[in-house]
């Protein structure tokens, strides 16, 4: 058997690990445009603000290429796969077929389309040569930064530099940073969190130009205004790097359509992590939740399948945690939905409070939460929107700061 | 092997364990010395209260597979072969806290600790008392239990007792039950109270 997987992100890795358990024989071919080894990208911010070196990021002690027997194919992207064949096209021409493929292409950070976007020190903010990059330009000595974007990118990148000592200024949309991951109560005690450190908001206004000789030196907003700044984190979110597959070749939305054995639409080719849609577990509808630990589980259970072993992959959450100076905050689910008739949603605390809580039900099913301090039984609350499991006590139980495992039995 | 075995209906909530979880991961190893140690030594169990305040000892499952391990985003957790413990790199942790929104039972806790980087705050839960097995002691908190709600046993051994267990219950004698009159009398009467304390609210 030989198997073919795009991509050594960490769906990519775990499914060449599972396919090598099952599997010992079976060829594995790797391809990839990251020359670095297999690493942890969400540490990529730790590395960035300082608490962590960039030795750090590897995954396995090692050549895990060796140790697993895969041939890797690295520095390249795929240009063009033919589905009939299940082969690939490098951009250097070269071709590789197989006979189960595996599409963990994974996302690419969206780039900033203005006058002046290719001046130096703009960045965005995706992979380990990112923050090497960042990290070259701070060390020529950079005090202001500004940061688009107030998404999970634009956040750590904030905070990360926040964290160097540098002045950082953040454009959003919204009224607050990462409102699609918090509520606005939550979003609120975020913001003053990170302004009470030094950060400068300015919500509801966009870069229209960038200034500079070679780098840059001002962004000119659309409201007229110019701000100085000598480095540039662009955050506007990830597309699914899937720009190799004809239309129509295998059925996509926004990421490629996988079943419940995340098998595409062709059959042998699968689809895992950031670049594969499937069902939300809260939402029970398509979705991409474009997170670490979901292509960790997609990657392990596409190998299984791939190596003859059905399993089925029982939907993604949505779901985060973050330290942010003094707030812990972990949110997962529907944590804000439009209010509809069919969600109960049940909210305590605030700054005085020390701890913020909110949960959203649907019915007597456990749909979404935020937490903002004390959420070392968050894992209890992810457990019970995954597992769907109705909730049989009071409700306010739930909001106890106290609550444990024993409330539940 | 012999593990530590949890029987939540005999806790009493005497929250024992707890300090003895936290004196045998002291430096000294002892509850004298331990109070006075920098960082103040931290207990593994959590004894919780139910909904009748009834005593639980929450203690780390070791699940097989861990969510805590596929969680990790740095490959700190990670499970020792030869005991089958779910056990944290401190050096590798970096306090994230991905184990603790993975974890369904939420046992983990972030703290500093004598066996991590000085001043350093990393995830913290239960390692099966590995260094005190290994001696050939049992772990802390089944050996101070005092009602047999935490006990160290081979699960095989403890299955069949809960099954024996189970068919007595069929028994109209209760002594022949399995918890002790007193832990029984003690759980009926936090129950009532807390009945009736609703009851007077009301």
């Amino acid at each position: 058997m030989k198997h073919l997987i795009i991509g050594n992100g960490i769906a990519g890795i775990n499914a060449a690990r599972a396919i090598r358990e099952m599997d010992t024989t079976a060829a594995i071919f790797m391809v990839s445009d990251e020359t670095f080894p297999p690493y942890s990208r969400p540490m990529i911010s730790y590395v960035l603000e300082g608490s962590e070196p960039h030795a750090k990021l590897p995954l396995f002690a090692g050549n895990v290429y060796e140790d697993l027997n895969i041939t890797p194919v690295l520095g390249h992207r795929v240009a063009h796969l033919d589905v009939q064949k299940k082969s690939i096209h490098l951009e250097n021409g070269t071709e590789i077929d197989c006979q189960k493929l595996l599409i963990a292409s994974g996302a690419d950070a969206r780039r900033i389309r203005v006058q002046g976007a290719d001046l130096g020190n703009i960045f965005t903010m995706r992979t380990q040569q990112d923050v090497l990059d960042h990290l070259a330009a701070i060390s020529q000595g950079v005090k202001n930064a500004l940061v688009l974007g107030g998404g999970l990118v634009g956040f750590r990148a904030a905070h990360a530099l926040l964290k160097r000592g540098i002045t950082v200024t953040m454009l959003i949309t919204s009224a607050y940073p990462l409102a699609m991951q918090v509520d606005e109560t939550a979003g609120r005690m975020i913001l003053r969190e990170l302004q009470s450190h030094g950060l400068s908001v300015k919500i509801g206004v966009s870069v229209a130009s960038f200034d500079g000789d070679n780098q840059v030196k001002a962004a000119r907003l659309n409201s007229g205004e110019t701000l100085g700044c000598d480095l540039v984190i662009v955050g506007k979110g990830v597309d699914p790097s899937l720009g190799f597959i004809a239309e129509n070749a295998i059925e996509m939305d926004y990421g490629i359509l996988v079943d419940p054995y995340l098998c595409s639409s062709v059959p042998d080719i699968y689809a895992a992590g950031d670049a594969a849609e499937s069902m939300d577990i809260a939402r029970q509808t398509r979705w991409i939740n474009a997170i670490w630990p979901e292509a960790a589980i997609q990657g392990r259970i596409a190998g299984c399948n791939m190596a003859g072993r059905k399993v089925v992959y029982p939907g993604s959450l949505g779901r985060n945690v973050m330290r942010i100076y003094d707030l812990d905050v972990m949110t997962m689910g529907l944590a804000n939905p439009e209010k509809t008739d069919d969600l109960e949603i049940i909210q305590a605390g605030d700054e005085k409070a020390g701890a913020y809580r909110r949960l959203v039900f649907r019915g007597d099913i456990l749909v979404g939460a935020v937490l903002i301090n004390r959420i070392e039984q968050g894992g209890m609350l992810r457990a019970m929107i995954e597992n769907r499991v109705p909730v049989r006590i009071p409700k306010k139980y739930l909001m106890s700061l106290d609550f444990n495992y024993s409330r539940l039995l | 092997m012999k593990q530590v075995i949890v029987n939540p209906e005999k806790c009493v909530g005497c929250m024992q364990c707890m300090l003895a979880c936290a004196a045998a991961h002291a430096k000294a190893e002892s509850l004298f010395a331990a109070v006075e140690e920098t960082p103040r030594p931290q207990p593994r169990v959590h004894v919780g209260a139910g909904l009748f305040n009834q005593g639980f000892p929450n203690r780390c499952r070791h699940c097989d597979p861990a969510p805590c391990q596929l969680a990790c985003l740095t490959g700190a957790i990670f499970r020792d072969a030869a005991t089958n413990t779910v056990l944290i790199n401190p050096d590798r942790c970096i306090n994230c806290a991905s184990c603790a929104m993975a974890c369904p039972y939420g046992v983990l806790r972030f703290h500093e600790e004598a066996a991590a980087p000085p001043g350093k705050t990393v995830a913290v839960k239960c390692d099966n008392c590995d260094a005190r097995t290994a001696r050939g002691n049992i772990p802390a908190c089944a050996e101070v239990c005092k009602t047999g709600a935490l006990v160290y046993d081979e699960m095989a051994h403890a299955m069949n007792e809960k099954t024996r267990q189970v068919a007595r219950t069929i028994s109209s004698d209760t002594t022949a039950q399995g918890v002790p009159d007193t832990v029984a009398l003690y759980n009926t009467l936090k129950q009532a109270t807390v009945k009736a304390g609703k009851a007077i609210r009301r």
